[in-house]
């Protein structure tokens, strides 16, 4: 009886009402799409382990040194593949939403330049020599400094959508020429590393560093995912959202904010992962529809599944080498993507 | 019953109402009518609260909308704007939803009643033939349907329109006319529709409003309003005015020079 008292809370009930249909079929497989994913990358590596003696090691049976490579080394690992997608998949969401374009994503307004300047500043000058932590510092400093005169140029046309598409172009350019003007000063050997972190790099993940970003990251998504309805008010443009009573200058900050913060940390631990944050909304809403109630955790639910298989993909493909992960999520999914825009056209 | 007093109102800095005095009775069907630029737009959007007038006094039953919240004003008043983007796919049901969001909470999830008034709404504006494809697939008319649909879930007192039926054939402008005006004789809602074609406003509105340059240059009834005098000087053209033989009502028509 309790239970069923719960579920006529308003949430649950808007919830039910997509229970039935479509769209509670397309979160069934992605969950089960997540969990695949999910196992798929922490059996795969240069160490064999199977899937069967991975989720036993998971629970902490099996083999010694199964349980150790697993839960030491790959799950951390997967983990902030699985976090950061989701992360970077809801915030393009919301910022395709609130701009009301369809090329925005989380770095559109000028986090990856910013994130890329720092770190590549704390890797040139050695500083990570002094600790692990000063480049996922600088990479957060390079974000937030990026971000804040994002918010200082578009709160001067009080939050217009393409003002603020313009002034994260432009603050973009002008990190990005900086990054150029650091690498020219350098020599090829120092760049590598730098260039490397740009590409987007799960292989440096530091667990304590996992542990406070993947916290911010997940509340960040979290209170994305139920701001659903505010995002579909404040994407009828700004008369509209208005006169249905949502302070949308006020909602937009609140999102953009947040979706930023998600951002920068997601570049703080792994670099800059280009195309899941554009992408993922794109696949979702064709399958499920625009209203962002669902579409937001959709998207964050494929994004956690979609970044955990590139990743397993960029480390196997060329072992023992790996690749920048960024690399495998821009391929696969540009193919993927263009594979769904031509079957739509047909049908 | 709104009541606007020497009002002055514009975009940034420059007036596009200059001393604008008027009255919209309660439950009348009034039409804003003018030449493009004459301020119809801005003085909806006085009405609405998106603009911030310069000076003047407004007050919508005896209220103050600037002295609401955008919460409270738009359980009050419902506003339906020229242009609104599609860019994003929503179903017609989500997308007519939208306009039940000044009744929610913080998170804005619908309620049981809320459901029931999309409902009713869709059957009314005869929208729920369509209620489950998006709204980038519909026609022009469909859409605009659509568009009034969810602004009248908004159960307000006054509703107001800005150009409705631009673009739209006549049979789809007359469909739109009909609803807005059984929506105002049955339930007695202030319908305030801002439009060009003044055989329609005639037609169908009870009240009109004539602006010319920020001014109001008369006001009253379509008998009172369309006379040729007025029509001719503010459009700078020649007109013959006539009457409707069926319903009596006076129309346009322009006359080559």
């Amino acid at each position: 009886m309790a239970l069923c008292a719960k579920f006529k809370s308003p949430l649950c009930q808007q919830a039910r009402r997509f229970c039935g249909g479509k769209i509670s079929l397309a979160f069934l497989a992605l969950f089960i799409l997540f969990i695949l994913s999910f196992f798929f990358d922490l059996s795969s590596g240069s160490n064999d382990i199977s899937f069967v003696n991975c989720v036993k090691a998971l629970f902490g049976s099996g083999e010694n040194d199964a349980v150790l490579i697993i839960k030491s080394i790959r799950l951390p690992r997967v983990l902030a593949a699985a976090i950061v997608g989701a992360g970077l998949a809801a915030s393009g969401c919301v910022f395709q939403g609130i701009l009301r374009n369809p090329l925005a994503e989380p770095f559109t307004l000028g986090v990856s330049g910013g994130a890329a300047f720092g770190a590549s500043l704390a890797l040139l000058l050695k500083l990570s020599s002094v600790s692990v932590f000063f480049v996922p510092f600088c990479s957060f400093c390079g974000s937030f400094i990026s971000v804040s005169a994002v918010y200082i140029l578009s709160g001067q046309k009080r939050f217009d959508s393409n003002a603020m598409i313009l002034s994260g172009v432009v603050m973009s350019y002008i990190f990005s020429s900086a990054v150029m003007l650091v690498y020219s000063l350098f020599s090829a050997a120092q760049i590598q590393a730098a260039f490397i972190w740009i590409m987007g790099d799960f292989s440096a993940v530091d667990e304590r560093l996992l542990f406070a970003a993947g916290a911010v990251i997940i509340a960040g998504t979290i209170f994305l995912c139920l701001s659903g309805n505010v995002v579909n008010a404040v994407s009828l443009g700004s008369e509209k959202s208005k006169t249905i009573g949502v302070e949308a200058e006020r909602a937009v900050k609140i999102i953009f904010l947040t979706a930023s913060l998600i951002a920068a940390c997601a570049a703080s631990v792994c670099g800059v992962i280009g195309f899941i944050g554009l992408m993922t909304p794109h696949i979702m809403r064709k399958i499920i529809g625009a209203n962002h109630f669902a579409l937001i955790p959709a998207s964050a639910l494929l994004g956690a599944s979609f970044l955990p298989f590139c990743d397993a993909i960029a480390r196997t493909v060329f072992a023992p080498s790996m690749l920048p992960v960024g690399v495998i999520t821009g391929i696969f999914g540009g193919i993927f993507f263009m594979f769904l825009l031509t079957r739509n056209k047909k049908s | 019953m709104i009541e606007i007093k020497n009002l002055c109102a514009g975009y940034n800095k420059t007036a596009v109402l200059k001393d604008v005095s008027l009255n919209i009775a309660q439950s009348s069907f009034c039409a804003i009518i003018g030449k493009n630029g004459a301020g119809k737009s801005a003085l909806l959007k006085t009405l609405c609260g998106l603009l911030t007038p310069f000076s003047g006094k407004i007050l919508i039953n005896g209220q103050n909308p600037f002295s609401l919240s955008k919460a409270e004003l738009s359980k009050i008043i419902a506003f339906m704007p020229q242009n609104i983007e599609f860019s994003l796919p929503f179903s017609v049901r989500d997308f007519i939803m939208f306009g039940r969001y000044p009744y929610m909470n913080f998170f804005k999830i619908p309620s049981e009643k809320d459901y029931e008034i999309v409902k009713r709404t869709m059957k009314f504006t005869e929208t729920e033939s369509f209620a489950d494809r998006n709204i980038d697939e519909l026609s022009g008319g469909e859409r605009q349907r659509v568009l009034i649909a969810q602004t009248i879930v908004q159960e307000t007192d006054f509703l107001i329109f800005d150009e409705p039926t631009s673009h739209l054939d006549i049979g789809g402008q007359t469909e739109i006319f009909e609803i807005l005006g059984i929506l105002n004789k049955e339930t007695g809602k202030t319908v305030i529709v801002a439009m060009h074609d003044l055989n329609a406003a005639g037609e169908f509105c009870d009240s009109l409003i004539l602006l010319d340059g920020g001014r109001v240059k008369n006001a009253g009834t379509p008998e009172e309003v369309l006379n040729y005098k007025d029509i001719e000087e503010v459009y700078n053209t020649t007109v013959i005015v006539k009457t409707n033989p069926i319903s009596g009502k006076p129309y346009i028509i322009p006359y080559k020079k």
